[in-house]
């Protein structure tokens, strides 16, 4: 029988070997059903065989090579199948260990160390009964397998009790443990948050076995009592107390505390310290007490709160889901929170087809509503009454609806209710406070814009401290910020015989002040812009400023206003144009396209024609003769890229094609090479003649290439021409 | 005798292995047993993905990105490095560039002189923030504000870290951020697209914007960013044209959706079912659209609040309060581009205008959003594509200095949507060339924005072409540490 129970034992332990290396390697693709999962749960009753199986028989595998044993055949017979039952048993533990571990809530490198410790002993065991009657196998080897064994026997189970218990079960009554985290709610500022800083950074020199500077910081009485050198703190003053004194100083001066060579306190501990004492040294206040927007609470918040995200879970049925959808249309959607939850959200938009009716047909989902938004929508007082249906309520928007706050008590049934907006909203003060005291979960409401004044909005915080008003901003006139200056709303700047001036300011009640004489506008002297000013002129600057009650008058800006009489009916370019710059062709000079700096970025280079290589020579032909006493050429100057005015321009003109005469002839003064950029009408005047035939010819510049020394044709750009 | 035994061990050991090898056999397939898909054709298949609805209850319902396109420099906006002011002119250590490629741009530069900030930090709040004093507006609202002064990204070049930050890939194509957004957590207001995009430019050195970052890539075409100009239409081709009124429009669209509805029973082609969608959703913006976009109701704090350019069209300003009412109206997704941060020369001059242009308007949309009881649920994002050096590209001049491209360390901030108020996170060392402490990386980052809106990026999957794509590729950690 024994023969035979070492063969089969033998089968199955290579059997439950190979499964258990299968079960490592899909381990994540596992899907247990039921009556596995009990297999699975039987780990913490099976483990007790091969712990003791397993000790037991390594035991006597640490004697087996003694002379007095070798001869007994009990003994060998005993060990052999001894550790065979261990190793079995510690197989079929480890495939119920890893079963139940698919189970969930089960993570964490303790669980890994446990799983691999226990899969070890499987497979040490294992490899000893295959391995200890080979050759090969003697007392050494046999002694470290024993030892190897128990050690990971002794890991396998702590872990395993770590898992089960939970850490330091042992010793939890001798040692104090760590305290679980408190929650916001019931955390007191002195016992939740002082006290661990004192007893981490500051207990281990002054307690009562060591008494440094007679000062021990273990307890109410002796804080307050202070030390040697006096009280520890002023209350209601960090500034003067000791206390703050000694961790403000330098780390090298010897006074400062923690002292040099001990654990420092963090930012966050000092100023927890320095805020404690600024609330008088408080030793019972709860941190919920404080007003919420109080630097103290602030950081109580961000100490006390836990890593893991906070999910709510909620204790209603989901809606059905047809229903849910039927509840959707264009301008009212109803969508879950999330996949899991049961709670939905919905939001209204469209004031034009809302009715107090897409609240009412809400009512199927109105268990599981948590979040309305109903913005802008024209929600009256009498519409409230359907929203208090939303039991479950949390968020509720409110904002720019014709509320008034009388039909708020309809809502003091929401005991969830914890955030609602009423910005926008013509509150009534009186009403909006007596209702404040039915909202049990309100901890946020917004007031911005409801026309509160500043001293009931504080009135409003001061009777509801757990509740974060939102005043937003309201401009009190004390930080005047400057306006931006005018803008000029002509469709273009070119006109043929007037124009009526249409300077636009975006910002309702503003006075904008002109000039077209060059002189810088101001607030007293200029004149009010007034859309009654006609232009005529050739060429008009108008400098403006924008001013207004409450802000700073604005930068000025600057416009041109050209006039342009006449429009040639051909035009014919004799040169090529620059190759980069051909805008469109000689039609460019008439297109009234104005263009900007930045010639060399192709976007922007559109409306400039280039000459470079070759003279502008343009010929314009009218089909009836015009009387020209002027033209001008609108030319960008850019010395730093190389964009030179002309060094001349010859304006010829007549009444036939063969017998034009010269009429004028300009040459513009050069500009510096580090002179900034100008978009500047070069203008030839002469005595008005009548011209059917018109030549402009235009030379680019030539200048010596300071590296080679050689001559170099200046780019000349020119993107319209005023003929008067 | 001895070779017998032998012997006798092989014979056994043949016998042995084959009723071995069965006993293994026979425990793998009972162990298979519990593997229910193991055999199932086509290996083990997702938890099959719905659409439109979050993995778990999420912190924040909408974003708006305030994307500062170009790049600003960390070193002088939120990293204060007084350290660097010290050393001004020192060469860059060695040991700290550890070897980095660079961009075109420097790499040929013999030198690399440190350069510290021109303008001064202060610290603010209960954080004790240090902010530098071109954003007095950002410093009021630090308590408000998480700062993230460890981030870094993979690519060095604009496009591909812009293309990067918004669809989890340097190379494009993909799904963008927003679009993500819309695929996962569906519609809030069906009168209004789900991503939405806004605009605007600063006089500082720019670079582009391109609309495949706001790309649907293979999702369904209703995921698509809709970009808002700053026209007379603020989205293109969807008024009426002259001549058709409401009455025609709708007879139209009814008419075409009949025959869309035939061809669908004819193809079933679920792309058409899309195009009749948009056509309808088309018709409900032409007026939800106006009402959104009409700012002259806005009162005179608001104007105040967010600076007197948010009454001109086309401004960042402007954007951020148009951000701000769509966002209030349910848009998922409302994505800004402020051009004009590439300061590879003339630093001083051209980051203080760019601070002015977005400073007080970003710090504005915090605000209002809090006075509107909305910040909780709406996550705000300010911050470019990556950081810039900590020496100088080109010479230092007194008040001329330049930035090249730092992919290894950068700031951008959070607010709201359930994310940590009033902290700094993560460091970067004395130069600010190397994060130190708590690296938060591109996809770090997109896989926290995911986990605020109630994402698993590890479950936001698409299959498309034979794999599953996601936004945060195949890696990503959400940072535990500035969630509140």
């Amino acid at each position: 029988m024994k023969s035979s129970f070492k063969v089969i034992g033998g089968h199955v332990l290579f059997t439950l070997n190979i499964f258990i290396i299968f079960l490592l390697l899909f381990e994540n693709l596992l899907v247990l059903p039921y009556w596995l999962k009990a297999f699975g749960r039987m780990h913490p009753m099976m483990l007790h065989f091969p712990i003791v199986i397993i000790l037991l028989s390594m035991i006597l595998e640490y004697f087996r090579f003694k002379p007095e044993y070798v001869a007994q055949d009990f003994y060998q017979k005993f060990t052999a199948n001894l550790l065979l039952t261990g190793a079995l048993s510690a197989a079929v533990t480890v495939i119920m260990g890893l079963l139940l571990s698919r189970e969930g809530g089960y993570t964490g490198s303790v669980l890994q160390w446990h799983k691999w410790t226990g899969v070890s002993i499987v497979f040490i065991t294992s490899m000893i009964h295959w391995s200890r009657h080979l050759g090969w196998y003697r007392l050494q080897v046999a002694r470290a397998a024993a030892i190897i064994t128990s050690l990971c026997l002794i890991a396998a189970g702590h872990f395993g009790a770590t898992i089960t218990h939970g850490d330091n079960f042992i010793l939890s009554p001798v040692t104090s443990a760590e305290k679980s985290p408190v929650p916001f709610d019931q955390a007191i500022i002195f016992d939740d948050l002082v006290k661990p800083v004192l007893e981490k950074k500051c207990a281990s020199c002054h307690n009562p076995d060591k008494v440094k500077g007679k000062l021990l910081l273990t307890d109410k009485e002796s804080i307050l009592a202070g030390g040697k050198s006096g009280k520890l703190f002023v209350p209601g003053n960090p500034e003067i107390s000791l206390l703050l004194k000694r961790i403000y100083l330098p780390a090298e001066e010897k006074k400062h505390m923690p002292p040099a060579g001990k654990a420092q306190l963090t930012e966050d501990e000092i100023t927890l310290l320095h805020l404690w004492v600024k609330h008088h040294g408080d030793f019972n206040k709860k941190v919920i007490e404080l007003p919420v927007k109080d630097s103290l609470r602030v950081l109580a918040a961000t100490l006390l709160k836990s890593a893991e995200p906070f999910e709510e879970e909620f204790d209603f049925e989901a809606a059905d889901q047809e229903i849910v959808r039927k509840l959707n249309n264009n301008y009212r959607v109803v969508y879950a929170l999330s996949k899991e939850s049961p709670a939905l959200a919905v939001s209204i938009f469209n004031r034009s087809t809302y009715s107090v009716k897409s609240l009412e047909e809400l009512s199927p989902v109105r268990m599981q509503v948590v979040s309305l938004t109903l913005n802008k929508m024209p929600v009256k007082d009498a519409d409230l009454k359907q929203v208090s249906q939303f039991e479950n309520l949390r968020t509720l928007n409110l904002n720019f609806t014709n509320i008034t706050g009388g039909g708020l008590k309809d809502l003091a049934s929401l005991k969830h209710l914890q955030s609602l907006s009423l910005s926008g909203t013509k509150l009534n003060f009186r009403d909006l406070l007596q209702q404040m005291r039915s909202f049990k979960s309100l901890n946020k409401l917004t007031v911005w814009n409801t026309g509160l004044t500043d001293a009931e909005m504080r009135q409003l915080q001061n009777s509801n401290k757990n509740i974060d008003i939102v005043t937003g901003f309201k401009d009190d006139g004390s930080n005047p910020i400057q306006l931006n200056p005018p803008s000029l709303k002509n469709s273009s700047r070119i006109f043929t015989e007037q124009l009526s001036l249409d300077l636009k300011h975006a910002i309702k009640g503003v006075d904008i002040r002109f000039t077209t004489d060059g002189s810088e506008p101001d607030s007293i002297n200029s004149p009010l812009f007034t859309n009654e000013t006609i232009l005529k002129s050739n060429l008009t600057t108008i400098k403006a400023r924008a001013y207004k009650e409450g802000w700073y008058g604005s930068e000025m800006t600057e416009f041109t206003l050209y006039k342009s009489s006449f429009r040639p009916d051909s035009m014919l370019l004799l040169f090529p144009l620059n190759s980069v710059h051909q805008a469109n062709g000689p039609k460019t000079f008439f297109d009234r396209e104005m263009g900007t700096f930045n010639a060399n970025s192709p976007a922007w280079a559109n409306n400039w024609a280039g000459f470079k290589n070759y003279d502008m020579a343009l010929v314009l032909e009218f089909k009836k003769p015009v009387p020209l006493s002027s033209v001008g050429l609108n030319t960008m100057v850019e010395p730093k890229t190389g964009i030179y005015p002309p060094s001349e321009i010859e304006i010829w003109g007549g009444e036939h094609k063969g017998a034009m005469k010269l009429l004028s002839k300009l040459r513009p003064q050069v500009p510096a090479k580090e002179s900034d950029h100008i978009i500047k009408v070069f203008e030839s005047s002469f005595k008005t003649k009548p011209v059917s035939y018109l030549k402009i010819i235009a030379r680019p510049l030539i200048l010596p290439d300071p590296k080679t020394s050689k001559e170099k044709k200046m780019l000349l750009l020119i993107d319209e021409i005023f003929l008067n | 005798m001895e070779k017998n035994i032998l012997e006798h061990g092989l014979n056994v050991n043949r016998r042995r292995f084959l009723s071995r090898l069965s006993l293994g056999v026979g425990s793998l397939a009972f162990g298979s047993l519990l593997i229910p898909d193991l055999f199932r054709s086509g290996g083990i298949e997702d938890e099959l993905y719905q659409p439109g609805v979050p993995h778990f209850a999420p912190k924040a319902k909408r974003v708006i990105y305030l994307f500062q396109n170009g790049a600003p420099s960390q070193l002088e906006t939120f990293d204060y490095k007084p350290k660097l002011c010290e050393m001004q002119g020192a060469e860059l250590p060695a040991s700290v560039r550890g070897g980095q490629r660079l961009t075109g741009m420097t790499a040929k530069q013999a030198s690399f002189p440190l350069i510290g900030s021109f303008t001064n930090f202060k610290q603010y709040g209960q954080s004790g923030a240090w902010i530098s004093d071109l954003f007095p507006y950002t410093a009021k609202i630090v308590d408000d504000l998480c700062i993230i002064r460890s981030m870094h990204t993979e690519a060095i070049n604009h496009d591909p870290a812009l293309t990067f930050f918004q669809t989890g890939s340097q190379q494009g194509n993909l799904p963008s951020m927003g679009s993500w957004l819309s695929y996962g957590l569906g519609s809030e207001n069906k009168n209004l697209p789900d991503f939405t995009v806004l605009l605007s430019r600063g006089i500082g050195n720019g670079q582009g914007v391109y609309s495949k970052l706001w790309s649907n890539g293979f999702l369904d075409s209703i995921h698509q960013g809709v970009q808002f100009s700053n026209g007379a239409d603020p989205v293109l081709y969807l008024s009426d044209p002259a001549g058709m009124d409401r009455h025609d429009r709708r007879e139209m669209l009814d008419n075409l959706a009949e025959m869309n509805h035939l061809s669908y029973q004819e193809f079933g082609d679920p792309e058409i079912n899309t195009k009749v969608q948009q056509y309808e959703m088309a018709y409900r913006m032409q007026t939800a659209v106006p009402e959104t976009m009409d700012l002259s109701k806005e009162p005179d704090d608001i104007v105040k609040l967010y600076g007197p350019n948010c009454l001109v069209p086309g401004t960042y300003a402007a954007n951020c309060l148009l951000a701000r009412k769509l966002s209030e109206n349910g848009v998922r997704f409302v994505q800004l581009y402020h051009q004009g941060w590439d300061q590879h020369g003339d630093l001083p001059k051209e980051i203080a205008s760019q601070a002015k242009d977005v400073d007080q308007a970003s710090a504005a949309l915090v605000t209002d959003l809090k006075q509107r009881g909305l910040l909780d649920e709406t996550l705000v994002i300010w911050g470019g594509e990556f950081g810039r050096t900590s020496y100088s590209q080109g010479k230092i001049t007194h008040d001329n200095y330049g930035r090249d491209h730092h992919p290894r360390c950068f700031s951008i901030w959070m607010a709201g949507g359930g994310i940590k108020p009033g902290i700094v996170y993560g460091e970067t060392d004395e130069l600010g060339y190397n994060v130190i402490k708590d690296p938060v990386h591109v996809h770090d980052f997109q896989a926290t924005v995911l986990n605020q809106l109630g994402l698993d990026h590890e479950k936001l999957i698409f299959k498309h072409l034979g794999r599953r794509y996601r936004l945060t590729n195949v890696s990503g950690k959400v940072v535990r540490d500035i969630i509140s």
